[in-house]
């Protein structure tokens, strides 16, 4: 069985056998990906399926990771978290390390291809030292929100822009004003991967009563890294305010700290400190490959939580919605396109308004139940795979033919 | 003369793309609504139905949707969403009604409306590439039959895009079934159907009622609501 067959299985057979018809006016297009790692971060799971579904399209792809010495990893890190507005302190030897490893990098790596897509920052001055006609078209593919860089960050980055046809946001409060085109191709979620996939009902109990988790009783769950944006401490204190009313609910709060984010561990403990000695408020700090541990959790969890002040896009969001649970959610960033009043789950402005939304949805069973299958459809049709896919199928053919408001292809 | 050939289906695909542009109240909605590209306002009144397939959304467009949601100004949102961009000969029309729209209501306000911060309406564009799926629907009952496994993206290139293909008169599938000598009465009534105020889901299950209506014996999968 292909990949894509595996596929047909969630999204249906025409679905898979319409994105197989759009691919075809792409056949043989040699398409190279880069980035700056193999293994971990959510840029690599992408490429993880992608690279694969786009050759079973037939087209000709390839992945090709920049590297460097670990002080250029330090540097990307700090243009990483610039790009989404924090504080960082780059040195001028810091960006002509970022420019030096790019021009080796652009000798080593095989970029012969109609198009090359750059993810993120790291690989972001291959097109300036890469010779005329080597490359057909370059994109530039943003992952984060870069709607409010650091300055300096900026700066340096946007001196690499002139040199691709296109680039790509995840959301248009994601960009800036820049001088190519700026599609939008939302991220999506792999249906059949462990974060996702069914997991059998005894395997679910297990995991549960081994965290401590009673799977008898409603239980409340966010996961999110232990960040001050995610506000933990205003989730434990809807939960407070719930719980007097309904004695038997359960709350988990369930995520990691980075190691680049010295503030994680400060929020950590002191969620800690408020989550106190209630036996039903469990805080479990999970290491970054515990998918299956977070599926069965969101779907065990009679309510999913995602109560951000600030939020990318939110695929725990999308997660949520995928195993038909309604999602409380703050109204911020990608949640605000995900969570819709009263259909998928409620939008909040405070703990206050999460709290009395959480006595709502316990009170109201069916309406629970609806909401829950509504957000299952809306993620279908919207945030997985497939449909990023077939996103990015129509932005190459976009980019083939440049000219008119409908093309028929 | 010649035969009708069969329907030919096609599919489509939109490629939406940030303007740079973003409100943040309605001062901001007007001067935006002056000046963007058509393909702008006509992906937020228009292509915008195909973001929408299940009942999210209480207004056909992004602008009254936006304009409830965000700036809780519901006498606008009402306004806007009773406004339909195919009774509208071209863009520029359309254009000339929203600024009207927009401008009435701020002329009496002694408050700009504002969104709360994080709830700005940022303006997209879109093109729209379209291609044929190589399925073809010989008879007008091959056409019933098929209703149900039809693409809702091709209920949109067949309504609402054939619209404006073929100067708001009418869509492809009444079209080809007026080609084949159907039943005038049905045809009429598939072109009456109020297809800017429906998803694309409910469109898809009222030309199913009217097929069932005027063609009981056919054979009409159901489709699930």
């Amino acid at each position: 069985m292909s990949l894509l067959d595996r596929y047909e299985e969630v999204v249906g057979h025409f679905e898979v056998q319409r994105l197989r018809q759009l691919a075809e006016r792409l056949q043989g297009k040699r398409i190279v990906h880069v980035n700056s790692t193999r293994v971990g971060g959510g840029v690599a799971e992408i490429l993880r399926w992608m690279v694969p579904l786009m050759e079973e399209l037939g087209l000709r792809p390839r992945w090709e990771v920049i590297t460097g010495p670990p002080d250029f990893y330090r540097v990307t890190k700090a243009f990483h978290n610039g790009l989404q507005g924090f504080a960082v302190t780059l040195k001028t030897r810091d960006f002509d390390l970022h420019n030096e490893i790019n021009r080796e990098n652009a000798k080593k790596l095989n970029l012969e291809a109609d198009i090359v897509i750059i993810h993120d920052p790291q690989p972001i001055y291959l097109p300036s030292f890469t010779p005329a006609g080597k490359v057909g078209s370059w994109i530039w593919r943003c992952h984060v929100d870069a709607s409010r860089p650091n300055f300096a960050v900026w700066r340096y980055l946007e001196k690499a822009i002139p040199s691709f046809q296109a680039t790509i946001f995840s959301m248009p409060a994601f960009t800036r004003s820049l001088p190519c085109p700026m599609f939008m191709i939302p991220p999506a979620i792999d249906p059949l991967s462990d974060k996702n996939c069914q997991i059998p009902e005894p395997e679910r109990i297990e995991t549960l009563i081994k965290l401590g988790v009673d799977p008898e009783r409603p239980l409340l769950l966010q996961v999110s890294r232990f960040d001050r944006f995610k506000d933990p401490l205003g989730v434990i204190a809807a939960y407070h305010l719930v719980k007097r009313y309904h004695p038997e609910l359960q709350l988990v709060l369930a995520g990691g700290t980075a190691d680049d984010d010295p503030e994680g561990t400060e929020v950590y403990n002191e969620v800690m400190e408020e989550a106190g000695e209630d036996r039903d408020l469990k805080i479990l700090l999970l290491p970054p490959d515990a998918h299956r541990t977070i599926n069965i959790l969101q779907r065990s969890a009679i309510i999913v939580l995602q109560k951000s002040l600030r939020e990318g896009f939110g695929l725990t969001v999308t997660e949520a919605l995928w195993k038909g649970r309604p999602v409380i959610g703050g109204a911020c960033g990608g949640i605000t396109l995900q969570v819709h009043d009263y259909q998928t789950g409620f939008l909040v402005y405070s703990p206050e308004g999460a709290a009395y939304r959480i006595r709502y949805l316990l009170r109201y069973a069916d309406k629970r139940q609806r909401m829950g299958r509504t957000g299952h459809d809306f993620v279908r049709e919207h945030f997985l795979l497939i449909r990023n896919l077939r996103d990015y199928l129509t932005m190459l053919l976009c980019l083939q033919h440049p000219e008119g408001d409908v093309v028929v292809v | 003369m010649n035969a009708p050939g069969p329907f030919a289906l096609y599919d489509c695909s939109l490629a939406r793309y940030a303007s740079g542009r973003y409100c943040s109240n309605l001062r901001e909605l007007l001067e935006a609504v002056r000046v963007v590209p058509d393909m702008v306002l006509e992906h937020h009144m228009m292509r915008c139905a195909l973001d929408d397939h299940f009942e999210l959304y209480e207004f056909p467009n992004d602008l009254a949707r936006w304009c409830w949601d965000a700036l809780g100004d519901h006498v606008l949102a009402e306004s806007l969403g009773l406004l339909d961009p195919y009774r509208l000969a071209s863009s520029a029309d359309l254009r000339t009604a929203l600024v009207k729209v927009i401008e009435e209501r701020l002329w009496g306000m002694e408050r700009v409306p504002w969104c709360r911060p994080g709830l700005e309406l940022h303006l997209i564009g879109s093109r729209l590439m379209a291609y044929d799926t190589g399925e073809r629907l010989p008879t007008l009952a091959a056409l019933v039959e098929g209703m149900p496994r039809i693409p809702l993206r091709s209920f949109y290139y067949h309504v609402h895009e054939a619209r404006r293909r073929r100067g708001n008169l009418f869509d492809d599938f009444s079209a080809w079934l007026e080609e084949r000598d159907a039943d005038p009465a049905m045809v009429v009534k598939l072109r009456a159907i109020d297809f800017y105020f429906l998803n694309l889901n409910q469109l898809r299950l009222e030309f199913i009622q009217i097929f069932r209506q005027y063609l009981p014996d056919a054979e009409v999968k159901k489709v699930a609501p």
